[in-house]
């Protein structure tokens, strides 16, 4: 058989399957991926398997309450979740936080983020081959910071710290302590990753010009957060419509050029030291004394009729929540914009045109949360 | 809380200036009701007039909003299910709100996901939990729901939890009240 006559064989599209189960999709997702040869040339991606109706179940809690959805939602991010939940209620209901309790807030959702990307970090670099060091590198940075939150909140992974008007209880006499001492610490560690996987050639030949997306594309289908901002565009909701005491700190926001899964990856590691430089700041300025709580808020919250989108910039983009009150002190309606959701539409876009062993790079570099996705 | 009890939320002019002024300007034609809500203005429009606002939003220069953020469904019951769509503009850095009433009978509306590719998951989901049925989506079939559970809408209020969970137990093969767990 010549050369010629093998080409004119005919090829067969088949359809793998990758899930739900499966160590590459970071918790129950499946996609089914039509390929031909190692091509892929079509994606569908099934979500749904971790919808816990949080939504529905927020309708039947009281404000408070459904702090611990919050939690259970984004669990990677918990402290950010609660962030935006509470700063929905309070913009609603009217109430002003004590500047105390808006530095805590501040330093515990800058905290997380580097935490959340500790996490992209070592979990990324498995799902491309680079095993091992980096892996057991973020988790062993995370836990240092994991520890502090412990410290504050006595959970570390389901906070509910958070409350509408400050936080639940003050923070321990060492905080600060801590805190310039975890940013020590972290400092160190961003560069042992940083030195670890930037540089490293098997990881930048996994990553660089795979799933990349266009600045339209990637607008126009909505994403947000490290993956928008990897595509060239300069946005930040801390810096494009500060919330909270945002405003008060400098901070770069990096971006990418090419919007690939490499520029992901640098973009994410790029706000770790951002997030680095917004705590020191933060500690500096954080009053040492003073109220966590408003001196009234009523032991039953109840919002006057109204909404709010409240919009907060989480570790893996916008992050949503859609607040309708009719009086009363349970929410009538609450829809958690989640970004890892949006985020995962541009799924098929990114992948189609690249080999089978890229989708789970591309998978990897969106950072899904499945919990945050299906609610 | 009884229906009864529920209340509306006032209807507060927004200021001169507002981006309901730049739709007026945009669309002299079309009617809308504007109003200030905590942070964005929000406008009520008709639900035969979305495609059209919608489309001018994101095309014209003047509005520019070419982030889709979000696009939920809402329940008011007798009043009819609402469909709510949040915008931004990167280059003016404005938000806007736009929203529409359908009634419960017909909860029907044309589907927007040719003007945001975004919009596709979002109307999925809104399709699935409240029975809104959205015009033109290329592939309106569950998303977070089970396939085949098409004649139950969770999030609307005519579905309590307590029924919810019997669905479920029906769903897994068991008689209402019994949880499943086994026992010891």
């Amino acid at each position: 058989m010549t050369v010629e006559q093998e080409h004119e064989l005919d090829t067969l599209e088949i359809n793998v399957n990758v899930g739900p189960q499966h160590p590459a999709t970071h918790g129950v997702f499946r996609m089914v991926l039509a390929i031909d040869g190692e091509k892929v040339i079509d994606l569908v991606p099934h979500i749904g398997y971790l919808h816990r109706g949080a939504e529905k179940l927020s309708e039947n809690l009281d404000y408070r309450q459904a702090i611990g959805l919050q939690d259970r939602t984004e669990y990677l991010a918990a402290f950010n979740a609660e962030f935006c939940y509470v700063m929905a209620i309070e913009k609603l209901a009217g109430i002003e936080v004590p500047e105390r309790a808006e530095y805590i807030r501040v330093i515990l959702a800058e905290l997380n983020r580097i935490t959340s990307h500790y996490m992209f970090m070592g979990a990324f670099s498995t799902d491309i081959g680079v095993f091992g060091t980096a892996f057991t590198y973020g988790f062993r940075e995370r836990e240092y910071i994991q520890d502090l939150f412990e410290e504050v909140s006595g959970d570390r992974m389901m906070y509910g710290y958070f409350r509408p008007g400050g936080v639940a209880w003050d923070v321990p006499d060492n905080f600060k302590e801590r805190v310039r001492w975890v940013c020590r610490q972290t400092r160190v560690g961003i560069s042992d990753i940083d030195g670890l996987l930037t540089n490293n050639e098997v990881f930048v030949a996994r990553t660089r010009g795979i799933g990349a997306i266009s600045l339209e594309n990637a607008i126009d289908y909505g994403l947000s957060g490290p993956v928008l901002r990897a595509c060239g565009l300069k946005v930040d909701l801390r810096r494009e419509e500060p919330y909270s005491i945002y405003d008060r700190f400098d901070f770069d926001i990096p971006t990418g050029e090419r919007g690939d899964s490499f520029d992901r990856y640098l973009v994410r590691l790029e706000e770790m030291r951002q997030s680095v430089r917004i705590v020191e700041q933060a500690v500096e300025q954080m009053p040492d004394s003073g109220p966590i709580l408003p001196e009234k808020v009523p032991r039953r919250l109840r919002c006057p009729p109204g909404e709010v989108y409240m919009r907060a910039e989480n570790p893996r983009g916008e992050y949503g929540i859609y607040l309708v009150s009719k009086g009363g002190d349970k929410p009538y309606r609450l829809k958690i914009r989640s970004p890892s959701y949006c985020n995962l539409m541009a799924l098929k876009e990114m992948t189609v045109g690249h080999y089978v062993a890229d989708a789970v790079v591309v998978l990897g570099s969106i950072d899904i949360v499945l919990g945050e996705v299906d609610r | 809380m009884s229906p009864e009890e529920l209340q509306e939320a006032p209807v507060v002019p927004p200021p001169a200036g507002s981006v309901a002024d730049l739709f007026v300007a945009v669309l002299p034609d079309v009617e809308f009701q504007a109003t200030q809500g905590a942070l964005d203005v929000i406008l009520t429009v008709d639900r035969g007039d979305v495609v059209r606002i919608l489309r001018a939003a994101r095309d014209d220069p003047r509005l520019d909003f070419k982030y889709l953020r979000c696009l939920s469904g809402v329940d008011h019951m007798e009043a009819g299910l609402e469909v709510v769509y949040h915008l931004y503009s990167y280059t003016h850095k404005h938000n806007v709100t736009i929203k529409t009433r359908l009634p419960q009978d017909d909860p029907s509306v044309p589907s927007v996901t040719s003007i945001w590719k975004g919009a596709n998951w979002h109307e999925r989901e809104a399709a699935e939990m409240f029975g809104i049925f959205f015009e033109g989506h290329p592939n309106l079939v569950p998303l977070l729901l089970p396939e085949d559970m098409t004649d139950h809408h969770p999030l609307r209020k005519d579905s309590p939890l307590a029924e919810i969970e019997e669905w479920q137990a029906e769903r897994a093969g068991l008689a209402a009240g019994e949880t499943g767990e086994a026992e010891e």
